[in-house]
């Protein structure tokens, strides 16, 4: 399956906390897809698990590298860019 | 035993008092501790589901209970709770040995460790170990319901409650009295969200107990045991009279940020620009150039008045890391500030003479001064080598109490001294700054400090040596009247206090504040000094 790669940004002012880490993980479980998310440079964490992001620790400002395993790339682009949504805060 | 009109000092959330009677929160019955299970790992990951499963629909109920405001809270509550993650590191912690409760704890201080020290997750980590209590609680078949009553009006007593515990209070909570918990905790959150009177961070709580009378009073910060109505605090509304302050305001700053928000305020220049912020990220030492390039930068953006400059305060335990510090036993009766000048006077040197250069600059008026000066020959020192340096107006910082005794020795040496309250609290009391358990003695209402601060400006007047206040009690808007009251001749507040402080110096006359310090003055403790003063500025904007 192919892979869709890009970066989000979290505008969020408390930065990757329960919340929008809540928002993620339950749009990724509705996608049904396999989603990675994480600090580049570092390995990247299945985006299923709320304390997993949370655990990540990304502040206001930073910037996280997200991957789509899906056939469609215009589907995972969509969600990337849901995912930028619940960042904003 | 409480008795009757004890006095018990918190932190308040909310402007209205409550006085009823008391409801005691028992401690939740003790878990069993951890264990083993008996070599089942199928039947123990089913108990856990189950009680997963359980816990979510309390959740669940709960949530449609506590309304709006806590909604999303129980939602992100109730994800936490089924997090699959959390769920397989319980599981593997079940295929080592030990049974489900256990086993699910476990799983949660494992995230605890990756979450330890940050805060912006610290309180719900709280939330979060609640979570694993009351799953736990379901395995073992322990209630952690807090029975409150539903008729009648109760002032809920307890150590600190968690978003589960509140979605429990009924309407008969009409108070809450917290012995933990800061401001921003969950419990101050709903109270102030649902408008409920409560105190919170008051230790003393710990000996309420059920069927007591007492008085929830926010505004003082306190409750009273058998309280009555007389005995609340009043809010107290600063009306501006004048339009200008009895004395000037100004304003800390640390950073160009700083500099720019300050001027964004009301302030009249800087009382305290802490220059630390410039050197402690740095690793190695800035030319004397790029510092006098940041120096003028940030004395342009200030707010208009004078800019009083601090010099470097660091020491082993804020150290900067291209100075040599060491380690010492006790930092803050170490080489810190101007002792420094020991090592290395050449980068005090340095300092001083890149803000003659930013001062030339930026044509600012500024005002140089060293922190902890303990004695006569310290000061003289400085006062020389700033003068030759450049054209400012010289003093110290008054923190340690051996200098208070030899201002008078500095009069046409120094122009100014500024006082750091924090500081010298800490010096004159022994209680270490950094232990929570010694906060009631850093109070700045403690009668002595009073006494120290009327000496210190008494002592600055006759010596003919304008006097100012910049530690975290002059951004009190209460206590800069006192400060004004006892002759000081401008407070620096922190920025975002400038606007309140200056309205409440706007308040009153300078005959109006002495009478408050004169009111303060007869309190033998804190809370009673604290209360005679608000009394005193109660009346005045009554008149």
């Amino acid at each position: 399956m192919p892979t869709t790669k890009d970066s989000v940004t979290v505008l969020d002012p408390i930065g990757l906390h329960a919340r929008p880490a809540g928002q993620i993980v339950k749009l990724v479980k509705e996608s049904g897809l396999e989603v990675r998310m994480g600090k580049s440079g570092q390995e990247l964490a299945k985006a299923n698990s709320p304390l997993r992001m949370m655990a990540l620790k990304a502040k206001t400002g930073e910037e996280l590298e997200v991957e789509v395993d899906c056939d469609d790339e215009a589907v995972a682009t969509a969600l990337i860019a849901q995912i930028q949504e619940f960042l904003k805060g | 035993m409480l008795d009757s009109g004890t006095i018990l000092t918190g932190m308040g959330v909310g402007l209205s008092s409550v006085a009823a009677e008391v409801f005691r929160v028992k401690p939740a019955a003790s878990l069993p501790g951890p264990a083993k299970h008996s070599g089942d790992e199928a039947l123990e990951t089913e108990n856990l589901k189950t009680a997963i499963a359980t816990v979510s629909a309390e959740m669940n109920a709960l949530a449609e209970k506590a309304g709006e405001t806590s909604a999303e809270i129980f939602e992100a509550l109730i994800m936490l709770l089924e997090d699959e993650e959390l769920f397989e590191t319980a599981s593997s912690q079940i295929n080592e040995g030990w049974n489900a409760g256990t086993a699910f704890i476990n799983a949660v201080e494992e995230y605890a460790e990756l979450f330890a020290g940050d805060e912006t997750f610290e309180e719900r980590l709280n939330d979060i170990r609640d979570l694993a209590r009351r799953v736990a609680a379901s395995i073992a078949g322990i209630s952690l319901g807090l029975d409150i009553p539903t008729t009648g009006r109760f002032v809920i007593v307890g150590d600190d409650f968690s978003p589960a515990d509140t979605a429990q209070f009924t309407k008969a909570v009409v108070g809450v009295v917290t012995i933990q918990g800061g401001p921003t905790s969950h419990t101050a959150i709903i109270c102030r969200s649902k408008s409920i009177p409560a105190v919170v961070c008051c230790q003393q709580a710990k000996d309420i107990v059920d069927g007591m009378q007492i008085l929830v009073d926010p505004v003082g910060d306190r409750v009273v045991i058998d309280g009555k109505e007389s005995d609340i605090t009043e809010a107290i509304s600063f009306i501006a009279k004048s339009h200008d302050p009895i004395i000037p305001v100004r304003a800390n700053i640390g950073s160009l940020e700083d500099a720019i928000a300050a001027s964004a305020s009301a302030a009249d220049g800087v009382g305290l620009f802490r220059t630390e912020l410039l050197y402690l990220s740095a690793t190695t030492q800035p030319t004397k150039q790029a510092q006098a390039e940041n120096y003028a930068e940030i004395l342009k953006a200030a707010p208009a008045g004078p800019i009083v400059v601090r010099t470097i305060d660091a020491g082993s335990d804020k150290p900067v890391p291209f100075l040599d510090m060491g380690h010492e036993e006790n930092p803050a009766l170490g080489v810190r500030g101007y002792r420094l000048i020991e090592k290395h006077r050449d980068f005090i040197v340095d300092q001083l003479e890149s803000l003659e250069i930013a001062r030339e600059q930026s044509g600012r008026e500024v005002w140089v001064m060293a922190p902890m000066i303990a004695t006569y020959s310290e000061a003289i020192e400085f006062a020389m080598l700033a003068r030759k340096v450049g054209k400012f107006k010289v003093g110290i910082m008054v923190e340690t109490p051996s200098i208070v005794y030899q201002i008078n020795e500095l009069a046409g040496a120094l122009d100014f001294i500024s006082v750091g309250t924090n500081d010298l609290s800490q010096y004159l009391f022994a209680a270490d700054r950094m232990n929570p358990a010694l906060g009631a003695m850093l109070n700045p209402w403690q009668p002595a400090l009073l006494r120290a601060l009327e000496q210190i400006a008494a002592v600055s007047q006759t010596a003919g040596i304008s006097s100012g206040v910049c530690g975290e009690s002059a951004s009190d808007p209460a206590f800069a009247v006192v400060l004004a009251g006892m002759g000081f001749h401008s407070v620096s507040s922190s920025r975002s206090q400038v606007g309140v402080v200056r309205q409440a110096l706007s308040s009153v006359t300078m005959e109006q504040a002495k009478e408050v310090f004169e009111a303060a003055l007869t309190g033998i403790d804190a809370d009673h000094a604290k209360s005679a003063a608000l009394a005193a500025l109660v009346a005045i904007s009554a008149k």
